[in-house]
């Protein structure tokens, strides 16, 4: 994806250099890098002074306002859509720790498809590299499976049921070594049975769940009026309530810490119960920590091609999202399309302006060429009074969409065909790579507009211009 | 009309800023038209129908859904008991078997999935072949009679075909993934018309069935695991939503479904579930993305005409001197403005419907399950209003301000 | 090199063509200009006056014949040559002044100086200089805009003369003032001629501009029919 177009290893290093301080991608950098240059070399050997064109923009306020507004709607639009890229991106990002090798079933790509009989994979725990701080191995041996939720108090007209997506842990301290989960203050990890009365009367139990904190905000978002006043939190469950699931009381023991990563949109339950309940007799998955990246690698290795004992299918865990990343590209090449289509539209918008521009003051191109002042310059002129308008208009743009940083999202996370998927909540995140893809593209449509109308101005003759 | 005549010739009267507000709109338009399409698209989908319903019956809590073939034959008649219950009127089940060509790998080129079912089905149950022309009708016909009569027939889609680097008539080896060791032989034996089954395989579910059935001769008599989980949906056909909210009824109180238990929704409620990730990016499209296009255009379109207007401010003040009314004037301007956006408005959205339609044979719809789409034809009358209403809003101030022009003002200047 | 003429055209011709019709505009026209005259150029529309000042400002070239500003073959230099040439050697004066609106009246004189490899201040010196000429000095930051017809005319002769070039040309420059103003921009230019040494080619329809000339040329239809040292007064 990222390729450079610099030739020489000093300017290589230097783009480097620029694009790992900067936070742009090689990709990126280096075209605004040049149409930047470009713009300089234009003011540098441009003789007619740019206050001129400034001048005129201001004079035509109206005009150069309706042209800017156009690339600052553009821009905008560009950075929101770039911005929920950018947080799938990230989720899947901060969804893999190096550290950490995913172990699935042979074949398997995905958990949601992933079967580990119980017998098979005993002996994981034994392999080298597998962190033991106090004597027991950090391996988590989970089950991941979707349900169905009739959605209580369900708006008519609106979605009746939603997914919920439920893992079940075998040891709740080791999964949250191995995935870093911390619990907000209040709250706990399930018991031992992972059950607790809630009814001695009718001797019900309810399941204990630890939620993340995006799930608890939608599980929360279902009660009634009444229920909300009631609550302890009324922005998501919180420690003690409960919801209701396969007819059966589910309590909230602990909620999870957000972790921008996928474990936010999940329920965690212990293993041995949801399992049965559910029908699913085996693991999904099982993770490892290692002590760091290179250990992972070589874990991960050896459980591919040297491991005898069981089919399996190791990935390290940034791999294992990666591999699920595939939705993250499919709306990427939907936004660029989109954002080409109204550029080009924003382009020809651009192209009328100046073409008035200079329709309106060819006696001014006539005095200046018949001063002495060469085509060129006419054209540097011009081109000029185009980027200055992209430029405003985009700079504007991409101000506008960064108040779109931090708003939240709902999406789904795919490997693509075969249905699967992990739903998630991300939040869209405008990052330096984001602006300068904006400010890119503003100036290309500048110059795009500009160069028709520009090249045209350059070839009027001083006398034709002043007849 | 006289004054249309005008409005015209002042159109033409500078070609190049015709042309380049025209182009401008239709590429806008035909952003709106895409995105107007898909959301339509998906609308429809979730809609509710009133008749000639589909009900989707699925296991109860877990996605995917596995349910034991045993209960196909009671939910096929709507777990049916009394007298005076209601049958539906059709019904097929699926069960997905995914599999691979060579058993060492799997790849784009070697991995298959393909929908187990009943072949006769196909031509009754199935979106878009229960409707089709007259020739693809009648071959689809002969493959699945062939498929009928041969258990072990495969029919793909014609992509998927050319992946697998097949023809008809070939025979090859699936081996199962999801279900493990069950490896089929198979014999293709149709293609399906070209659309939205372009990259799908159908295989007849007996074939499925019996090769669980076998597995545990060779297995020291265990079951295959997934011996009680080979039905993943059942659709049942429904003349309206009175005999579907019976039928659902029927299926729910039937105690023959404990484990697992199963829960029936219409297509259109499955979907909007399966939508519900979706919701944020939907919402995204539809107000901010559509309305961002439209102001968009109507700025383009409103800097065209405010450049026109102010060049002609002499020519305003002639009109007046002459005796034109402001109101004319202004009618002049927007009618300008008007012809400019609703034509090229038309026009962009007839060539997005006449490209994607029928040169592109429609669209892919990259998300799931989802088959072709087609733009609707109300998207006609999106361009033109879309054009219209754009131009219309976008003129507004500059055709105000050409009525508003004071004769003396302009003549002193010029003087 | 006293005696050498500041302007010499030799043998001109001038055609162009509209469609297939070849229309003769100049028909072999000889003329020359000593240093310092102030020559007043005449005759009825389409005379070709305006043509033969423009291949004199070197912003035409003849179809025949050559065309010598103070010892250059100016109807033999390219179009870049050209354009240097005149930033140097010509001022222009225009009957409706071709000033930039957007630009104060001190950026417009600035223009010309732009293209010459001069500092700010040196740039500064010329400007203030050419305005104080003109007697503009007060109103360097008005806009032409803001300016009486008279008063943006001189803004324009300042500009003509900021390069210090030694040929000025002047297109109508009285056509679209009243006669106060009209006189004030003749006595401008005597003066110019005067006490800077400018030689001024003049092509105008006012009589009482011409009278102030030192010679009048009269064309018509391309060719010279008067050669009047002194006008008095001509119908």
């Amino acid at each position: 994806m990222i390729n450079s177009h610099t030739f020489n290893p000093s300017a290589q290093l230097l783009a480097q250099t620029a694009a790992s301080t900067l936070g742009i991608s090689n990709s990126v950098l280096v075209p605004l890098g040049v149409l930047f240059g470009l713009a300089a070399l234009l003011l540098f050997f441009g003789r007619i002074p740019i206050s001129y064109n400034l001048l005129n923009l201001t004079v035509r306020w109206r005009t150069t306002l309706l042209t800017a507004l156009a690339f600052t709607l553009v821009i905008s639009l560009l950075t929101v859509m770039l911005a929920f890229v950018n947080g799938m991106y990230q989720l899947t990002e901060n969804s893999g720790h190096p550290e950490n090798v995913v172990v699935l079933a042979e074949g398997s790509t995905d958990e949601s498809f992933s079967n580990l009989g119980f017998s098979d994979i005993g002996d994981i725990e034994n392999q080298a590299g597998i962190l033991r701080p106090d004597g027991r191995p950090l391996l988590s041996r989970e089950t991941y499976l979707v349900v169905n939720q009739p959605i209580p108090n369900a708006p008519p007209g609106g979605p009746q049921r939603r997914f919920l997506q439920l893992r079940g842990i075998v040891d709740p301290n080791i999964a949250a070594q191995v995935h870093q989960i911390v619990l907000y203050e209040g709250g706990g990890w399930f018991s031992e049975s992972g059950v607790q009365e809630v009814d001695s009367a009718s001797a019900t139990t309810a399941v204990e769940v630890v939620v993340g904190e995006g799930i608890a905000r939608e599980l929360g978002s279902s009660r009634t009026e009444a229920e909300l006043a009631a609550a302890a939190n009324s922005n998501r469950l919180d420690v003690g309530d409960v919801f209701s699931l396969s007819n059966r009381p589910w309590k909230v023991v602990g909620v999870m810490q957000s972790s921008g990563s996928t474990f936010d949109s999940e329920v965690w339950a212990k293993q041995s119960l949801i399992g049965p309940m559910f029908g699913k007799e085996t693991y999904t998955a099982l993770v490892a920590r290692t002590a760091d990246a290179e250990s992972a690698a070589t874990l991960k290795n050896f459980l591919n091609n040297d491991y005898k004992k069981a089919a399996v299918s190791a990935l390290s865990e940034p791999e294992y999202y990666a591999g699920l990343s595939s939705t993250n590209r499919q709306f990427l090449f939907g936004i660029i399309f989109v954002a080409i289509v109204m550029a080009i539209g924003g382009v020809f918008g651009v192209m009328n302006t100046m073409f008035a521009a200079i329709g309106q003051r060819t006696k001014d191109i006539g005095v200046l060429r018949l001063i002495g002042y060469r085509r060129r310059q006419i054209l540097i002129s011009f081109l000029l009074e185009s980027l200055a308008i992209a430029f405003i208009g985009g700079l504007l743009g991409c101000a506008v969409g960064m108040l779109a940083d931090g708003w939240t999202a709902t999406s789904i996370l795919s490997a693509g065909q075969g249905g699967g998927g992990k739903f998630i909540v991300l939040k869209l995140a405008v990052d330096a790579n984001t602006i300068a893809v904006g400010l890119l593209l503003a100036l290309v449509m500048g110059l795009a507009g500009g160069l028709l109308p520009s090249l045209s101005a350059m070839r009027l003759s001083a006398l034709d211009a002043l007849r | 009309m006289k004054f249309l005549r005008i409005v015209v010739e002042n159109v033409l009267r500078n070609p190049l800023r015709t042309l380049l507000t025209t182009l401008g709109t239709m590429v806008l338009v035909f952003v709106v038209t895409m995105v107007w399409s898909v959301l339509s698209f998906l609308d429809e989908q979730t809609a509710e129908k009133n008749a000639n319903l589909k009900a989707i019956v699925t296991e109860r809590w877990q996605l995917p859904s596995q349910m034991p073939y045993s209960y196909a034959a009671s939910l096929r008649e709507g777990a049916a008991r009394e007298a005076d219950d209601i049958r539906p009127t059709d019904s097929m089940t699926w069960s997905f078997f995914g599999g691979s060509l060579d058993p060492e790998s799997r790849t784009r080129e070697s991995s298959l999935f393909a929908f187990a079912l009943q072949p006769e089905k196909l031509m009754t149950m199935m979106d878009e072949l229960d409707a089709l022309p007259l020739s693809q009708a009648a071959e689809l016909e002969i493959a699945v009679e062939k498929m009928a009569g041969n258990r072990q027939g495969i029919i793909l889609g014609r992509d998927r075909l050319a992946a697998i680097n097949k023809q008809i008539g070939d025979r090859f080896t699936l081996y199962g993934f999801n279900y493990e060791d069950i490896n089929l032989e198979l014999e293709v034996v149709g293609v399906f018309p070209p659309g939205r089954y372009d990259n799908s395989a159908a295989i007849n579910v007996e074939y499925l069935n019996a090769a669980m059935d076998a597995y545990p001769q060779t297995h020291a008599g265990q079951k295959h695991p997934l011996a009680d989980k080979s039905l993943n949906l059942v659709w049942l056909r429904v003349p309206n939503t009175q005999a579907y909210s019976q039928v659902a009824e029927q299926i729910s109180n039937s105690p023959s479904y404990a484990s697992p238990a199963v829960k029936v929704e219409t297509a259109s409620s499955g979907v909007a579930t399966f939508l519900e990730a979706y919701r944020d990016l939907v919402w995204g499209m539809r107000w901010l993305l559509a309305p961002a296009i439209l102001i968009t255009l109507s700025l383009v379109i409103s800097n065209a005409i405010s450049i026109s207007v102010r060049e002609r401010q002499k020519e305003f003040a002639v009109l007046k001197v002459l005796g034109f009314k402001p109101f004319q004037i202004l009618s002049l301007v927007i009618g300008e403005s008007l012809l400019i956006g609703a034509t090229a408005g038309l026009l962009s959205a007839g060539a997005t419907w006449g490209l994607i339609n029928h040169v592109m044979g429609g669209f892919t719809f990259p998300i799931a399950f989802f088959g072709i789409f087609y733009i609707p034809d109300a998207s006609l009358w999106w361009g033109l209003a879309v054009g219209g209403g754009a131009a219309l809003l976008g003129s507004c101030v500059p055709a105000w301000t050409a009525c508003r022009v004071r004769v003396s003002e302009v003549f002193a200047r010029v003087a | 090199m006293a005696n050498e003429p500041c302007v010499s055209v030799n043998g001109v011709h001038k055609f162009f063509r509209r469609g297939s019709e070849r229309v003769d505009v100049l028909n072999g026209l000889t003329l020359s200009v000593p240093e310092g005259e102030f020559l007043g150029l005449m005759g009825p529309s389409g005379s070709g006056k305006t043509t033969l000042l423009n291949l004199i400002a070197g912003l035409d070239k003849p179809s025949e014949g050559e065309v010598w500003v103070r010892g250059e073959k100016i109807s033999a230099k390219s179009e870049g040559g050209l354009a240097d040439w005149r930033t140097r050697s010509i001022g222009f004066i225009f009957q409706f002044y071709h000033l930039l609106p957007v630009l104060t009246a001190y950026r417009n004189v600035e223009i010309p100086l732009l293209l010459l490899p001069l500092n700010a201040k040196q740039r500064r010196e010329q400007v203030m200089t050419a305005l104080e000429v003109v007697g503009l000095a007060d109103r360097i930051k008005h806009r032409p805009g803001q300016l009486s017809g008279g008063q943006q005319q001189r803004v324009g002769i300042a500009r003509a003369i900021v390069t210090d070039p030694s040929l000025i040309v002047a297109d109508e420059p009285t056509g679209d003032l009243d006669a106060a103003s009209a006189g004030e921009i003749l006595d401008l230019l005597c003066e110019l001629k005067a006490s800077l040494n400018k030689t001024i080619i003049m092509v105008t329809h006012d009589p009482r501009a011409a009278s102030r000339a030192d010679r009048v040329l009269h064309l018509d239809k391309g060719q010279l029919v008067a050669d009047t040292p002194a006008l008095s007064e001509t119908a």
